[in-house]
């Protein structure tokens, strides 16, 4: 997420600028557009639970995602991708005769043939130059894990695709290969990479020892702290799974040229603008001949804040010279797709004997698979974003490094980090609180972030543009939330003496889009009829952004929300926009969508003020009209769209537009909780309840804010009960379907109470700032502490399983 | 080989030697979809003759002769059918992708038990996967579906099909 890399040596040592006054530079007090505030009392649309913009086609089935729009071509072929079945070596030969020979097979594609780069690039779906390594190939010979890419097929439909590819002979030299991140951490571990096989190398890099990247940054003085006799030093490691995005609709592609000789992508993307820029790069297109197009997109989750499908599919489409559909089997999403990063970390903290933190130390060994994209940024967020939270700990260090595997490569997920990170803070905590015999709340009293305060742990560890000033926080009224929903002080026992009920919590920060590194636009037009098209780069990937950018348009023009035509992410038509990740949309393409609506206001009061002869700076636009408190006198817009698109003397079309970027990115907060029970005969767990209280500013709109943080919070209870994707000793992925990766389903998850607790952030549009990341980051530690609670025992390492909390319970 | 069937009461041939959804879909049924390499996710429900299947799990030959009824045939975005307006109503859908297998589910629910507890809810929709909600929503969508469907005339003005139409409980299904 930190785009600005440069390579300041061995490890990275970012010192903030304490320059000039910081509360002239960082003021608590700043100047808010006066409607910022507005809708508290009487809104029109921002803090009202609207219908979603998309849903009436969606519960119906018309609404098109990618594969959907197969039917519009007539000579549309199905791509396959030929995988290695090793997990690392060289390809020696690839024979394509008899797939080449086979009745309805257009094209068969290898790293030799024309239409496939051999520019290195990374998928990574980044601003630029993108802050991973190029690494990769679109098809590669020298093949890094089980999945990776070889060569690919387009045929007449998807069986004979898929029978051409298996009839692709592939013969290799087998090289060593490694799983574990610690042996691969060694210069006697087989490697990954030569130097010359990277470009757009990241700081820290160690090709010899397979290490991708190496960051650190430090606050105060961890050591002299951790070496303070006076004070009692911690330690605890901890370890994550190797989560899978698993959204429901699998990354898919179509690829074809247009009329206009022009490049066409219709796509399954969170970032239709860098994917864009990627493929221009990649296959030396102009920018301007590429149209990138996202159409309802069934989940991304990071995972597809990378450009994974994308290149194979042109590749296959420029060579058999026809559209090209690609549509990932839910095997390939598993095997060579893209998965969240496991890590495994180690905190040491140094506290005094009333429980005040002096120092905090912070570890990461992160696993990025095969190859690099968004390795180096995840793993700043390990510490960026958990960190910051205990804004009074005088002394903070972090490092991490990131290390190649033989196994499939890693990418951005929900979270980017902080769930990682998030574990190995308040896990710990809670371990030092039950040392001291404090409650885990009244410990982190006094210690964590509230307004006013002037965090530095973000600029130091994330790289992300300066200091921040804090402007809101809700953290108290989240925890007060959260223990009355789970009912903190009164856990009534079961009356089986072999069952224990336990209370586990945690808390939790983030970001709001990238601090300095973003950029969001939007145009809005209006019709005679009053009504207006709002364009917009914003990329909605079923969360609602759509909806809330129609929210925020309709608020500033008063008008009703399906007065707003939305048009989002196709790179022909809407502005430019960074995409759908660092949880940026509302607030950065928001911030867009309102200062262009609040430009087309001013088109329309100057207008109304014509029309109704009164002075502009007395009108107001609300109920579809602009109206004079003075005179109660009002004009429609119908009105106005009329006479100044056909009046008499002079004619306009009323516009607006804006385009917005920002160096802050002011966090929200999460509370939460976890009731289990545990049977102390055999370890086996009933997660009763999660209950979690967000802190996300002002909620556009309430009802899709919840649903954000449930969703949230089961991808997060995943995290702590589910295996992931694991691997046999050959390299090969356990699991090939949803039957063999648990996804929690619906009897398995628990009722999720979740909570807004609304503050106002004086940066965000209407006081809004994210929602959909923080309450991915709690469930892991908060049900760890839930079973230590319960039964007395510390689950370290995801998931918590009932043979963990059995093996521990017999140890003891 | 070609297969001939009803699809939403219109005649329907579809190609054979694949799964029903493919066959529905590459027929222009695209609201039948598949997150799944087959027959596990459940987001491809449809009736069968009645019968609630996962359309990627059957055999498109399979279907011969019957009377299939996809999402598509409950409601139309200006007149929506209870179950779907109630996912509406309670921000229920967020991509969407899921909510077919949600709905059909939910139909197929109602119509066995028209007023379900939550338990038998989260029951009746444990095959269909999905990565966004929490199921929270759904669920309590479905609750509230029906409560409306128990009403002959739903809450939002819409109409409850006749077929839908069930007798007021007296809440021995609880």
């Amino acid at each position: 997420m930190s785009d600005s890399v440069e390579d300041p040596g061995e490890e990275a040592v970012t010192e903030p600028e304490t320059t000039g006054s910081e509360a002239e530079k960082y003021p608590l007090e700043i100047e808010e557009p006066a409607n910022n505030r507005g809708p508290r009392e009487d809104p029109a649309s921002v803090r009202t639970s609207a219908e979603k913009d998309d849903d009436r086609k969606l519960v119906t089935g018309e609404a098109k995602f990618t594969a959907d729009y197969a039917d519009r071509f007539s000579d549309l072929a199905y791509g396959s991708v030929v995988r290695s079945e090793i997990p690392h070596g060289r390809v020696t030969d690839i024979d394509t005769s008899q797939a080449e020979a086979m009745d309805g097979v257009y094209a068969v594609i290898t790293p030799d043939s024309e239409e496939v780069p051999d520019t290195k690039y990374t998928s990574a779906g980044q601003s630029y130059p993108e802050p991973s390594p190029w690494d990769m190939n679109v098809l590669s010979k020298h093949v890094r894990y089980v999945g990776d890419a070889i060569a690919a097929v387009a045929a007449e439909d998807r069986e004979t695709a898929d029978a051409a590819a298996d009839a692709v002979s592939v013969e290799y030299e087998e090289y060593d290969y490694v799983l574990d991140p610690e042996e691969a951490y060694s210069e006697d571990a087989p490697r990954l990479f030569e130097d010359d096989e990277v470009e757009n190398e990241i700081v820290g890099h160690d090709y010899s020892r397979n290490r991708m990247s190496s960051i650190g940054g430090e606050m105060g003085d961890v050591d002299a702290a951790l070496e303070d006799d006076s004070l009692t030093v911690h330690e605890s490691e901890w370890e994550t799974i190797r989560q899978s995005h698993a959204q429901l609709e699998k990354h898919t592609s179509l690829a074809y040229r247009n009329e206009d000789d022009r490049t066409v992508l219709i796509t399954s993307t969170q970032v239709p603008n860098h994917t864009r820029r990627q493929l221009s790069d990649l296959f030396d297109e102009p920018i301007r001949n590429i149209r990138v197009k996202k159409p309802r997109v069934g989940g991304g989750f990071g995972g597809k804040q990378a450009m994974v499908t994308e290149p194979v599919t042109l590749a296959l489409s420029k060579a058999a010279d026809r559209p090209v559909l690609y549509e990932a089997t839910r095997d390939e999403e598993f095997q060579a797709m893209r998965t969240r990063h496991p890590m495994r970390l180690r905190t040491r903290t140094a506290v005094t004997d009333d429980g005040k933190i002096e120092a905090i130390d912070l570890y990461a060994l992160s696993n990025t698979g095969a190859y690099g994209s968004h390795g180096m940024t995840v793993a700043g967020n390990v510490g960026s974003k958990p960190l910051p939270l205990y804004s009074k700990v005088p002394n903070v260090r972090f490092e991490a490094d990131i290390v190649h595997t033989n196994t499939p490569q890693t990418g951005a997920m929900r979270g980017y980090g902080a769930p990682q990170g998030t574990l190995a803070i308040e896990g710990h905590l809670d371990e030092v609180a039950r040392d001291l015999d404090m409650d885990p709340l009244e410990f982190r009293q006094g210690q964590f972030m509230e307004v006013g305060d002037l965090d530095e742990i973000a600029a130091i560890f994330g790289g992300e543009g300066s200091k921040r000033r804090i402007r809101s926080c809700g953290l108290e009224d989240c925890i007060d939330r959260g223990k009355d929903a789970i009912g903190w002080d009164d856990v009534e026992q079961p009356e089986e003496e072999h069952l224990h009920r336990g209370i586990g919590m945690a808390l939790s920060a983030q970001g709001t889009g990238v601090a300095g590194d973003e950029l969001g636009a939007a145009q809005l037009m209006m019709n005679e009829d009053g009504s207006f098209h709002l364009k917009v780069g914003g990329v909605d990937i079923g969360t609602g952004a759509d909806t809330a950018m129609v929210q925020i348009a309709a608020e500033v023009l008063g008008v009703k929300e399906e007065e707003v035509i939305v048009q989002a992410s196709d790179t022909d038509i809407t502005p430019f926009d960074y995409g759908a990740y660092a949880s940026s949309t509302t607030y950065i393409s928001g911030s867009a969508v309102k200062q262009a609506a609040e430009d087309a206001k001013e088109s329309l009061l100057k207008w109304g003020s014509r029309m109704l002869d009164e002075p502009a700076e007395n009108l107001e636009t609300g109920d579809g009209s602009v109206y004079s408190e003075e005179t109660g006198e009002s004009v429609t817009l119908e009105e106005i769209g009329y006479e100044s698109t056909y009046g008499d003397e002079t004619r306009e079309q009323i516009l607006g537009q804006a385009s917005y970027s920002t160096d802050e990115s002011p966090p929200p907060f999460a509370a939460q909780f976890v009731d289990v029970t545990v049977d102390e005969r055999n370890g086996e767990f009933d997660v009763n309840r999660l209950a979690v209280a967000v802190d996300c500013g002002t909620a556009i709109n309430p009802g899709m804010a919840r649903g954000q943080v449930q969703g949230g919070n089961h991808m997060s209870f995943e995290m702590a009960v589910s295996d992931g994707v694991t691997f046999d000793e050959d390299g090969i992925a356990e699991v090939s379907d949803y039957d063999e990766y648990h996804l929690p389903t619906a009897t398995e998850t628990p009722p999720i109470d979740a909570m807004l607790v609304e503050t106002h952030e004086p940066t965000g549009p209407f006081g809004a700032k994210s929602v959909a990341e923080v309450p991915t980051n709690t469930v892991p530690p908060a049900l760890s502490n839930a079973v230590r609670d319960a039964v007395g025992v510390r689950i370290t390492e995801m998931p918590v399983t009932a043979e963990k909390i059995s093996d521990a319970l017999e140890d003891e | 080989m070609s297969v001939d069937l009803t699809v939403n009461g219109d005649a329907v041939t579809i190609e054979g030697g694949q799964d029903l959804a493919s066959g529905l879909r590459g027929a222009g049924y695209t609201e039948v979809k598949c997150g799944c390499d087959g027959g596990v996710c459940g987001l491809s429900k449809v009736f069968v003759d009645g019968k609630l299947e996962m359309a990627c799990g059957i055999d498109a030959s399979d279907a011969a002769g019957a009377e299939v009824k996809t999402v598509a045939s409950l409601g139309t975005q200006s007149d929506l059918h209870p179950i779907q307006q109630a996912f509406v109503d309670n921000h229920a859908v967020q991509s969407g992708f899921s909510t077919g297998g949600f709905i059909m589910s939910a139909k197929a629910l109602l119509e066995e038990n028209p007023d379900p507890t939550e338990a038998e809810v989260r029951e009746a929709i444990d095959d269909v996967y999905c990565r966004e909600t929490g199921y929270q929503k759904p669920v309590e969508a479905i609750l509230d579906a029906a409560e409306r469907m128990q009403e002959d005339v739903a809450p939002d003005g819409g109409t409850v099909p006749e077929s839908d139409r069930a007798t007021k409980s007296n809440g021995d299904n609880k």
